[in-house]
């Protein structure tokens, strides 16, 4: 049995064994079969990383600290916070819900930005810092949970669905939140898993050592 | 060069890395995760299993998602229902076109599409079908990139549910059907994880 250079990649899609030359920056290497999207490299893509990752986390905060949405009916005011909001549905005896809002639109993001962040400073410091493989294994498991994105279209939904009943305001968190959300957009492009846990672990025991081959 | 898949060569891609490590490593020697190769192609292999009983569970809690009401509107004392359909024909007749469609696309035709994709994928892997490989591929993808947004109508009531709380004026409360369409579109994106498109390629003629 051969076994293949760490240069290869079993297509994630369609298994088919494919060797991926050194890409330069921009460049995409895609599955000569099915055409799945092996890898990507983005120019200065660690360093993105690290910068969009720590600036979403620091909108998400101010995302907290202002008004998010105020609502104006015959001369009754709400005025909204994000946590705020959650609260409402806690105290409505909506837990689960609540609960699951929550996850899905603050706490996984953070904690997807938070690992990204923990190891992006273990790369840019060339040394892994402890538990930081177990941190990005984590942080690939919740990528697919974030819907910050989604959460946003669900604003507006709901602004236009009341704008006839009320007067509704966009606070200022909302901007921040929406800036949140593009922060979080520009780290999933950017992060390419294999060239981030290639850059991570970089003295991993490969298999192509002499007592595999 | 003859095309050749990782486990034809005694291979498997870690899942989380990409790392190609021999088959039956138990776990990555670069991230510590567990990858396997695809399963046997076997009509009832388990990650089919996992598959089907996912897309089981979220058709069951599909029937509760669209017949119980997703919100109540609670108006000087009127207590009025609405399940999902129903808001979307109300939004309809009012002339909110973009939002309707929105709506329609996100809590209707996106689930049932997906489900019906997924079944359809499953299908084609039990019954052996290998033609037309790259458009299923490239299906799957799609199911699985589009799924997450039908939590849009989830979030939505949730946002008015804490808007809307003028006491006795008007109060809008979640209906049950809120979280049985949450537990849906969990179910059905753990049912496009946990289909393995790579089983979809296991019989192509070679």
């Amino acid at each position: 049995m051969t076994v293949p250079s760490p240069t290869h990649i079993a297509c994630h899609e369609c298994d088919l064994l494919v060797a991926v030359p050194e890409l330069k920056p921009k460049q995409h290497a895609h599955c000569p079969r099915c055409n799945f999207l092996l890898a990507a490299r983005r120019p200065d893509a660690q360093a993105k990383l690290l910068s969009y990752s720590l600036t979403a986390l620091i909108f998400l905060g101010l995302a907290n600290a202002f008004p998010f949405i105020t609502l104006n009916a015959r001369g009754m005011e709400q005025t909204v916070t994000l946590l705020g909001s959650v609260a409402i549905l806690f105290t409505e005896q909506h837990h689960l819900l609540a609960a699951v809002v929550f996850a899905l639109i603050a706490v996984i993001p953070a904690l997807l930005l938070m690992g990204v962040v923990y190891v992006s400073l273990s790369i840019q410091l060339g040394r892994e810092l402890p538990g930081a493989r177990m941190c990005l294994r984590g942080t690939i498991a919740l990528a697919p949970w974030n819907m910050a994105e989604i959460f946003l279209i669900g604003i507006l939904v709901s602004f236009i669905k009341i704008v006839s009943l009320a007067d509704v305001h966009l606070g200022l968190s909302f901007w921040a939140y929406t800036l949140f959300t593009l922060g979080v957009a520009l780290v999933t492009i950017n992060f390419d898993r294999r060239e981030v846990w290639s850059l991570l672990v970089r003295d991993h025991p490969h298999p192509t050592g002499p007592d595999h081959g | 060069m003859v095309e050749q898949t990782a486990k034809a060569r005694g291979l498997q891609g870690c899942p989380v890395c990409t790392l190609v490590v021999p088959i039956g490593t138990p776990h990555c020697p670069r991230c510590g995760s567990h990858g396997h190769a695809p399963d046997d192609p076997t009509p009832w292999n388990p990650s089919m299993q996992s598959t089907w009983a996912w897309l089981l569970t979220a058709v069951l809690l599909y029937l509760p998602a669209n017949f119980l009401p997703i919100m109540y509107t609670n108006k000087w004392g009127d207590v009025h229902e609405s399940t999902i359909l129903g808001g979307v024909l109300k939004l309809w007749s009012h002339g909110s076109y973009p939002i309707a469609t929105i709506i329609f696309v996100a809590s209707v035709l996106v689930p049932i599409g997906k489900i019906l994709i997924l079944i359809w994928l499953c299908l084609s892997v039990q019954l052996r079908h290998s033609t037309t490989l790259q458009h299923k591929t490239k299906m799957y993808r799609i199911t699985e990139l589009v799924g997450r947004w039908s939590m849009v109508d989830v979030f939505v009531v949730g946002i008015l549910v804490a808007l809307i709380q003028f006491g006795q004026i008007m109060t809008i409360l979640p209906g049950p059907a809120a979280l049985a369409f949450a537990g849906m579109v969990f179910t059905t994106m753990l049912a496009a994880h946990s289909f393995d498109p790579r089983l979809l390629w296991a019989h192509k003629p070679s």
